[in-house]
């Protein structure tokens, strides 16, 4: 199934969206299958594939060391796509990498050699509204949705202007600062922001990411009105933790199965 | 101000960053048609800065180079030893404007972070500096220097561990903090309005120079030189000159004999880094190179949208020096007119000797030498040994 319709579904239905992040890694790639039929079985409704860049900015210490691990490791695109075909057979995949990657390999050529890999959605954090026509254009050419990201500070009208730009879901950053962990004091009501997206775009889910760890910040990130939740940095650090598959499937069906209010 | 120079510039950034580059660029705005912020600039420029620098003539360097004339814009004269002090005052200023009490900068020889913590400390403004573990160890003096100035210098374990890394470290800093900090970028990098504002505070340079040189000998030079890095000394003296028929040449760090260095420029292709579409020195999937450089200051695989425009347009010629290379200009300097080069000048210093043997006596070329080279002894004399 393609991410869009996926994520359309499971909010329709009133399920509570959850999405995984798994960075690609080639000396994982033998046990990434079991891995996202944990997930699956877990009740992940789609998965986030990251592929590594050397300059992640948005990304705190546990996501960026993954991040130079898997390059030190080899990992290249061809890991990606390769990843891509594994992961799309047992979940909808969206592809989350920075700028430069993407425009390396051609932003048309990058979104149909995606398209072709079974990946349906293209998230990249260092993408801005303003910049982001071009790459609108080459995501719908490769039949990918393009997600856009929203973020405390942004105005309901810019956040408005977000959402009715992005394609599969909004993604709402929960929080001043990268991914992983939010400092003190940088936590912001986000109830005003998924409000202004859903007005906006009222039948695109709104998933809030960046530091979902357990069932407690799930909730309160469904809390705000939000349709799902993205959880990233602590499956990283669960899986360094106990990389067994029903481990995985353990830990992320707490969050998973974490209602909706 | 543009957002693109050609293709090349626009704000690739977290979403976190917008509201606070609108707002930069709103205020700069304001702050650039205001008599009272260009009294203010102007007056600390003097009377902190030490402006105007004065151009030199190298007699005796001119001699050795046996052709034409070699002048020199003496940016190592600024208060803390380098043009850096230029863009630190414009930015810390408008951090005051902004009501952001604390500033954060990146640093790779450690004359931004001086530069910094020096406006940090005269406008009342906390400051922290991000500086990668390789360079804190290369540029020991530096790091005293801005403890002493009254910042905190955050060491950078990941990546690189140099000026690269602390961009990211800076970065992120700002995402999280964006509230209550300004982000002082040192160069003519990052997404926009940075290129554009650092630009324009660096073209005092340049300003100074035209007037400096047509008192000096009669008309504009025939040449002039800079060294790239990030590249904000360059287009501080190349932008007041791009609408005039000066040759203007950048030089980058062509690091050890045989290696491309860090020469975004002549080695790298366009991508995306720090916010701004530029050349970058990157691999097959657009992962960022490790660069190598004698000169922690231009040691950066990217480089200031607009040299790029100036590459593409053919408007500036670029070039790349090696160690070896700008270690012998480093020498020449010091015996022929006792003065210390920046390791980062010498690269231009170098460049500026090659071009002037092949050229008559009636040409003159001014290279911007950008900062001091007392930073550098120990690098310098451990390269000599």
């Amino acid at each position: 199934m393609r991410l869009d319709k996926a994520l359309r579904t499971a909010r329709a239905e009133g399920r509570t969206i959850a999405v995984p992040y798994l960075m690609v890694e080639r000396r994982r790639a033998s046990r990434l299958k079991a891995t996202v039929l944990a997930l699956r079985e877990a009740g992940a409704t789609a998965l986030e594939l990251g592929f590594p860049f050397s300059d992640p900015i948005a990304d705190g210490p546990v996501l960026e060391a993954a991040a130079n691990r898997a390059l030190r490791g080899g990992t290249t695109w061809a890991d990606l796509l390769e990843a891509a075909r594994v992961t799309s057979e047992v979940l909808p995949t969206a592809v989350m990498t920075y700028a430069n990657p993407v425009l390396r390999h051609g932003l048309e050529a990058a979104a149909r050699t995606l398209g072709g890999a079974g990946i349906s959605g293209l998230i990249v954090p260092d993408l801005s509204l303003e910049e982001s026509a071009p790459w609108r254009r080459a995501a719908r050419a490769g039949g990918l949705s393009l997600v856009l990201l929203a973020a405390p500070g942004g105005s309901d009208e810019r956040v408005a202007r977000l959402a009715r730009s992005s394609r599969g879901f909004l993604y709402l950053v929960a929080y001043y600062g990268t991914t992983g962990h939010a400092a003190e004091g940088n936590r912001v009501d986000l109830a005003p922001l998924v409000n202004a997206a859903h007005r906006a775009a009222p039948s695109l889910p709104v998933l809030v990411g960046f530091g979902i760890r357990d069932r407690a910040s799930a909730a309160r990130a469904l809390s705000t009105g939000a349709d799902g939740v993205v959880v990233g940095t602590a499956l990283e650090e669960m899986i360094q933790r106990d990389p067994r598959p029903a481990s995985i499937e353990r830990w992320f069906r707490r969050i998973a199965g974490t209602p909706r209010p | 101000m543009p957002e693109r120079y050609g293709p090349y510039g626009g704000a690739f950034v977290p979403e976190t960053l917008v509201p606070a580059l609108a707002e930069l660029e709103r205020v700069w705005k304001e702050a650039r048609r205001d008599p009272a912020f260009r009294r203010e600039l102007s007056r600390l420029s003097t009377t902190l800065g030490g402006r105007p620098t004065p151009l030199y003539f190298a007699s005796r360097l001119t001699r050795r180079a046996g052709g034409a004339e070699i002048w020199l814009k003496r940016e190592d004269l600024v208060h803390g030893g380098a043009h850096k002090f230029n863009n630190a005052l414009g930015q810390g200023l408008l951090a005051q404007r902004m009501g952001k009490p604390r500033l954060i900068a990146e640093t790779g020889a450690g004359q931004h972070g001086v530069a910094t913590a020096m406006i940090g400390a005269a406008l009342g403004l906390r400051t922290e500096v991000y500086m990668g573990e390789v360079d804190i160890d290369r540029q020991k003096p530096n790091v005293d220097r801005m403890r002493l100035l009254g910042a905190r210098v955050i060491p950078v374990k990941s990546g690189t561990r140099t000026l690269k890394d602390a961009i990211n470290a800076a970065l992120r800093d700002w995402i999280a903090n964006v509230r209550t900090t300004h982000y002082l970028i040192g160069s003519a990098v990052g997404p926009h309005p940075f290129p554009s504002i650092v630009t324009d505070f660096q073209s005092v340079i340049g300003r100074e120079l035209r007037r400096q040189a047509v008192r000096a000998f009669g008309r504009l030079p025939d040449l002039a030189v800079a060294c790239v890095g990030g590249g904000s000394n360059a287009l501080g003296t190349f932008h007041p000159l791009r609408k005039t028929s000066v040759e203007l040449l950048g030089v980058e760090a062509g690091g050890p004999a045989g290696s491309t260095g860090a020469g975004s420029l002549s080695y790298g292709r366009p991508g995306i880094l720090h916010g701004a579409l530029s050349y970058v020195l990157q691999d097959a999937d657009g992962q960022v190179s490790e660069t190598e450089s004698i000169s922690a200051g231009l040691d950066y695989p990217g480089v200031g949208p607009e040299h790029a425009w100036f590459r593409d347009s053919g408007r500036v010629r670029y070039t790349a020096v090696h160690d070896q290379d700008a270690l012998r200009a480093f020498h020449w300097l010091a015996v022929d007119e006792g003065i210390l080069p920046a390791l980062e000048s010498s690269h231009a210093l170098f460049a500026a000797v090659t071009e002037a043997r092949r050229r008559p006596k009636e040409q003159h070329i001014v290279v911007t030498l950008s900062g001091r080279g007392d930073k550098d002894l120990g690098v310098v004399l451990g390269a000599t040994r």
